[in-house]
């Protein structure tokens, strides 16, 4: 059972990390459009592109 | 797409698929085919679609999605081209500049697409980005290569109206404080997920074997942080209080997270072998109470923006004559007594008086008034109002500070200062409940102290614990929180949402006339004629002769004409001139056309025709304005116009006398004209003749008299009263101004959402009652047993989500409310 002491440490590590991620992605505005971009990529602008 | 509208033979226009009237002529050839519109602006702006060669934008645009025809293009933009207006929003990197545009008409994925691959066509635009959630632009260009002006010119040409705007200052501190806020929340509810499963381990008996003090230290080394962290705005405002002399509810909260910490602390540091480690009630009470604290911060009143906007309103140059020469200067830098040219299409920089020509002024923003009025020499023009179609030599008379508008932002200032807090049901009894508390907790502690030092502080702890802010806490925001989303759906904003509380004591509603009982719109209710002449030849003439006035009056001549689908444009209009304040005269057909008052009429030397007159008095009597027709020199026609009631508006009075509520018309309006209106409506009290200064006045002298008064309303000059009543509803239609000033805005102009708002209100402040008594009787069970030692960590820990979730559930009974209403 001695594995928890390293498992449970390293997990809350783990979850901090995903914090720090999702308030990098926040503060980076990732979230500010969440329909624009969603649209876009759907939209075939690439015609001049084609061979 | 299959079914493009606006193709000969269908209705719908072209471009935006609203329906083409019949005898419109808006049609362009584009790639070869015929296209009809439904406006001159929907054609000007496909066609520069078309010619940019952007036409793909018809193809992305989702199928049934309705097109708006494209908004006003803003006036006056040249003055962006200055640097000192740009500071204020460009950030600069050499000559490389960063704006946010705000924009107005942007509908579907299909817009970005448009705006970003029209703007990208523009000389020196190195970027643009549209954000479509919130209908802004992020734009990078050149300041060399291309003006600000000429690229929101560009925008205005494919159907866009755009204005610069500063993210930092509109979105301002309020939504910062929200989103730490939401961060602490997250930490707080990361930490709280975590500790949970170690205190299941820690209560299925790890706490004896050989882990306990592993768990021990782990849970100190989330909780640490958490308290630091996302427990940091209850020790803020516990000192806060504490330096005011008050006793807030984050006192009792810093206490009992700093008692439960520190002696969980103390049992983890020592290795003690019976005590038990509270670090999941530490993090627990500080997600809960956040999500309170967070829901609440969601609609704190944002009493800055109001005045901001009037601001907006005043015009930053103005055009100077000076020794014959026309000068742009800032309007800071113009004085009273200089002459300034106003074209038309500007915006009215002072307070003045016209000297030279005439034009039609929008007066809007000032009264609420929807048609422009007429302005001649020696007539007063107000700063803010918009110059429609002539130009204006004006004599300065005030300006900035001491214009009608400043004078009317002043007032709304005032009243917003002057505002009673909202002194809510839970804040007058937490003072009194943090007492109570602390007092029960030295009791116990020095009750137990005898028998045990470690047993005294773990029941003084409990009661700390156990005396849970948390159900209280949420008692109010939550049902608050409820009550904004489901009126929200049904059309009924609530930006103040404190206001819900005052709203339900309510004894006193003062309704505006002009644009909330009624439409605000003149229209024809009568045509008298002589028995000899013909109905629709003299609308028709009327109506022709009438196009050239910009009289509101003429204007309900020429819809009426356009309702019985009279050709009126076809016929000639010779010899038009007009006299303020008394009629129009004009030849069609050889013969002379007179239209306006008695007065003019006798004037020319007509005999008004007797059974014409006394028609006219009887519909005067019931506060019709009447225009009389003369053709020929021969007195043919009454045209009586009124202002429209709105639908809803009996049934919402009826309503409301039935329910004993007092109610006040208030308007600015002829007395007679109110009297009338108030009579249809089934009689109220009416105070007419008001200025606009004066509104708030009255409210104030209402609630002097102990009256709790709603102001319904939607001007301009509403926003003083809208501010000052202890409810203000403003419609949807209202300016921008008197929208802000509101603590609620009915959607789609409802007027009978007044009724369900009240509704709303009382449940809603039922609800909060029932919370607070649900979580004073879960305390009133759980203290004493706290108190009598008699509480194992696990029941704590049990009870108390419980006594949240039940405050939760309550609130959100108040769906039922809405059951049988129609989104």
């Amino acid at each position: 059972m001695d594995v928890i002491y390293t498992l449970i440490p390293g997990m809350t590590f783990l979850g901090l990390v995903f914090f720090a991620i999702m308030i990098w992605a926040v503060k980076q505005g990732q979230y500010e459009d969440m329909e624009g971009n969603a649209n876009r990529i759907l939209q075939d602008d690439d015609e001049d592109m084609m061979p | 797409m299959v079914n493009q509208p606006g193709t000969l033979g269908t209705t719908g226009c072209f471009h935006c698929g609203l329906p083409v009237a019949s005898g419109a002529h808006h049609h362009a050839d584009l790639d070869g085919a015929q296209r009809s519109f439904c406006c001159p602006g929907c054609q000007s702006v496909c066609t520069a679609i078309f010619g940019a060669g952007l036409q793909g934008y018809y193809q992305r645009t989702p199928e049934g999605m309705l097109l708006a025809p494209p908004p006003e293009p803003p006036g006056d933009i040249e003055i962006y081209d200055f640097d000192e207006v740009q500071q204020e929003f460009v950030t600069c990197s050499g000559d490389l500049r960063d704006i946010h545009l705000l924009v107005e008409g942007i509908h579907c994925p299909a817009c970005v697409w448009l705006i970003e691959r029209g703007l990208q066509r523009e000389p020196g635009v190195q970027s643009a980005n549209v954000n479509l959630a919130a209908k802004r632009i992020h734009l990078r260009w050149d300041s060399k290569r291309n003006k600000l002006s000429s690229l929101i010119r560009a925008l205005a040409r494919i159907g866009y109206a755009a204005v610069p705007y500063d993210p930092e200052n509109a979105e301002g501190v309020i939504k910062k404080a929200n989103r730490s806020m939401l961060f602490r929340l997250f930490f707080a509810g990361f930490a709280m997920m975590n500790l949970i499963w170690i205190s299941i381990a820690l209560y299925s008996g790890a706490n004896k074997g050989e882990f306990r003090e592993f768990f021990h230290w782990m849970g100190f080394a989330l909780a640490t942080p958490t308290l630091l962290y996302a427990g940091y705005p209850f020790y803020r405002g516990a000192i806060g209080g504490l330096r005011a002399w008050r006793l807030t509810m984050d006192l009792p909260i810093a206490i009992g997270l700093s008692v439960t910490y520190a002696y969980s602390t103390y049992i983890t540091v020592t290795a003690n072998k019976i005590g038990e480690v509270y670090f999941d009630t530490v993090t627990n009470l500080i997600f809960v109470i956040l999500i309170g604290r967070y829901l609440e911060g969601l609609f704190r009143h944002q009493a800055l923006s109001a005045t901001r906007r009037l601001m907006e309103l005043q015009s930053r140059v103005a055009t100077v004559i000076q020794d014959g020469k026309e000068q742009i200067v800032p309007t800071r830098g113009v004085k009273p007594g200089d002459r300034v040219l106003i074209k038309p299409g500007f915006k009215v920089p002072v307070d003045g008086i016209v000297l030279e020509g005439h034009s039609a002024i929008d007066e809007s923003m000032l009264s609420g008034e929807s048609a422009p009025v007429s302005k001649y020499a020696g007539a007063k023009v107000s700063a803010g109002t918009v110059n429609t179609n002539g130009a204006l030599l004006v004599e300065v008379s005030s300006t900035l500070q001491n214009t009608t508008l400043s004078k009317i932002i002043r007032l709304v200032e005032e009243a917003q200062a002057s505002k009673a807090p909202i002194q809510r049901t839970a804040d007058t009894i937490v003072p009194w409940f943090v007492l109570v508390t602390l007092i029960c907790a030295t009791l116990t502690f020095f009750i137990w102290n005898t028998k045990s030092f470690e047993l005294a502080l773990m029941a003084a702890t409990s009661v700390l614990i156990i005396t849970c802010p948390c159900a209280l806490g949420m008692a109010t925001p939550m049902s608050i929180a409820v009550a904004s989303g489901l009126g929200a759906r049904y059309g009924i904003l609530i930006k103040n949402g404190l206001v819900l509380e005052t709203l339900s004591r309510v004894n006193h509603f003062v309704f505006d006339k002009t644009g909330t009982l009624t439409e605000g719109k003149m229209s024809v209710a009568h045509v008298c004629t002589t028995p000899l002449a013909a109905r629709k030849d003299i609308l028709r003439i009327a109506a022709a002769v009438e196009r050239y006035s910009e009289h509101s009056a003429a204007r309900a001549i020429i819809a009426e004409a356009e309702v019985h689908r009279l050709n009126f444009r076809d016929v000639t209009v010779r010899e038009f001139h007009s006299v303020a304040g008394l009629g129009v005269q004009a030849e069609v057909n050889g013969e002379p056309v007179l239209l306006g008052s008695a007065e003019w009429l006798i004037r020319s030397r007509i005999t008004l025709d007797e059974g014409l007159l006394a028609q006219a008095r009887e519909l005067e009597a019931q506060a019709m304005s009447c225009v009389h027709c003369a053709l020929g020199n021969a007195h043919v026609a009454v045209f009586a116009l009124a202002d429209k009631l709105r639908d809803d508006a009996r049934q919402l009075v009826n309503e409301l006398r039935a329910a004993g509520i007092a109610m006040t018309l208030l308007s600015g309006d002829r007395k007679a004209v109110a009297d009338a209106i108030a009579l249809q409506l089934g009689g109220m009290e009416v105070i007419a003749e008001v200025l606009p200064q004066d509104k708030d006045r009255v409210i104030q002298r209402l609630q002097q008299g102990g009256k709790v008064v709603v102001m319904v309303g939607d001007g301009i000059n509403d926003a003083p009263a809208l501010v000052r009543a202890d409810v203000g509803i403003a419609l949807g239609s209202g300016t921008d101004v008197s929208l802000e000033s509101a603590d609620i805005v009915l959607m789609h102009n409802g007027l009978d959402k007044v009724r369900l708002a009240t509704l709303l209100s009382r449940r809603t402040l039922r609800t909060i009652k029932q919370n607070i008594g649900l979580s004073f009787m879960y305390n009133a069970i759980m203290v004493p047993l706290a108190m009598m030692a008699r509480i194992n960590p696990l029941a704590a820990a049990i009870t108390m989500p419980i006594s949240s979730l039940v405050v939760i559930g309550n609130a959100a009974r108040i769906r039922n409310l809405f059951k049988n209403e129609k989104p």
